[in-house]
């Protein structure tokens, strides 16, 4: 038994579950021609941690026991290459040079101006429902990518989970009711504007704004790489003057 | 590893990953070299040395790009654990899953609609300060 339970500790768990759970919801989104619950990475957030629950249910330990001991192992592999990946966001810039040369000004001033005005908005919201410092600390830098906004928050005292969490439900919303905000706040008259704006979406966010065109699906891409670059340089002072 | 393709000068695999560890291992050492006032995580640097290394052609995009893209198409699966990762503490949602919900909720929409419209503003600035002389496609 005990032999059993050690070799449920390796890493081979939590890669296994991962995979399997991620694949099962690619399977179901295709299925049911995208339904948005169905958002693989969604899906298998959700359905991994309730393996987990039922794991615990079974053997008689708490979720966060299991989570520790059999999912953490592989699922610490999985996330180690988060790293390289973020990295790999520099090809699809630097592929993306021309836009970027002629509109790096507007795309640097206007992301900096709306990363500060929406902390204000994401903190007055926070403070509004009365949320812990700990989880306002962990919505603020939820416009970066995953790989840069949990470090951040991290870094301002945020429960990380729950940042990774603000960032994939963000990117839920967005494939969900991105037409809907388009259409009731007009967004469709700038490109560049409705491209950067998809682009705090993330990668769901990106191939949503390739929908519209190829200069709105380039700004995008490019919003998702410089907007995780001035996130980390915004909230930390941010958090320090405000929190 | 596909060699016959038409992308003939794509350097082997372990070469491209060995690029990709080089900048990771010097982007760590710059990350750690910041001060913890100041936390600029590894992958941001990481990031801005590639883009650079590449902006440079110091490294050419045949040396990194199937790795690099190969790795971005995973990425939806990569954030999987770190979506789980809530399971250590489920107390958290239970105590303000809501609240947590309508903070996202808000945030999303602002991030959106703000960022769209001060681009509108800035581009629109910028193009008075410039006089309409360049910059012609923009609306």
């Amino acid at each position: 038994m005990t032999a059993l339970t050690n070799n449920l500790a390796l890493p081979f768990t939590g890669i296994f579950i991962s995979l399997l759970v991620f694949l099962v919801g690619q399977w179901l989104f295709k299925k049911s021609n995208g339904f948005f619950l169905f958002q693989p990475l969604f899906f298998g957030m959700v359905a991994g941690i309730i393996i987990l629950i039922l794991w615990g249910k079974v053997q008689g330990t708490s979720t966060a026991y299991v989570y520790r001991h059999f999912y953490k192992p592989g699922g610490d592999i999985i996330f180690w290459f988060l790293n390289p990946a973020t990295i790999a966001f520099a090809i699809p810039l630097f592929k993306r040079n021309d836009v970027l040369k002629k509109y790096w000004l507007d795309i640097l001033i206007s992301l900096v101006l709306s990363s500060v005005l929406c902390l204000f908005i994401i903190l007055g919201a926070s403070k509004l429902v009365g949320l812990s410092h700990s989880s306002a600390a962990a919505m603020l830098p939820q416009a970066a990518t995953t790989a840069i906004a949990m470090p951040v928050a991290e870094a301002i005292g945020g429960n990380s989970a729950v940042t990774a969490i603000a960032c994939i439900v963000k990117a839920v919303i967005i494939y969900a009711l991105a037409d809907v905000f388009i259409k009731a706040f007009r967004l469709q008259h700038s490109q560049i504007g409705l491209g950067l704006g998809l682009g705090t979406g993330g990668t769901i966010g990106s191939a949503k704004a390739l929908q519209f065109g190829v200069l709105e699906g380039a700004m995008a891409s490019v919003c998702v790489v410089i907007s995780g670059i001035v996130i980390d340089l915004v909230v930390i002072p941010f958090a320090r003057l405000f929190m | 590893m596909t060699r016959k393709d038409n992308n003939h000068k794509s350097a082997p695999i372990l070469v491209q990953c060995a690029i990709f560890a080089g900048i990771l291992w010097v982007a760590s050492i710059l990350s750690a070299l910041c001060p913890p006032s100041f936390v600029v995580p590894t992958p941001v640097i990481g990031l801005v040395l590639l883009y650079l290394l590449l902006t440079l052609g110091v490294v050419k995009l045949e040396w990194v790009e199937n790795l690099g893209m190969f790795l971005i198409s995973l990425i939806g699966f990569l954030f999987v654990p770190s979506g789980i990762q809530i399971a250590n503490d489920l107390g958290i949602l239970q105590r303000e899953g809501l609240q947590i919900l309508l903070v996202i909720l808000v945030a999303t929409v602002a991030l959106l609609v703000v960022t769209a419209y001060v681009t509108r503003l800035v581009i629109a600035i910028h193009k008075r300060i410039m006089g309409g002389q360049q910059h012609d496609s923009i609306n």
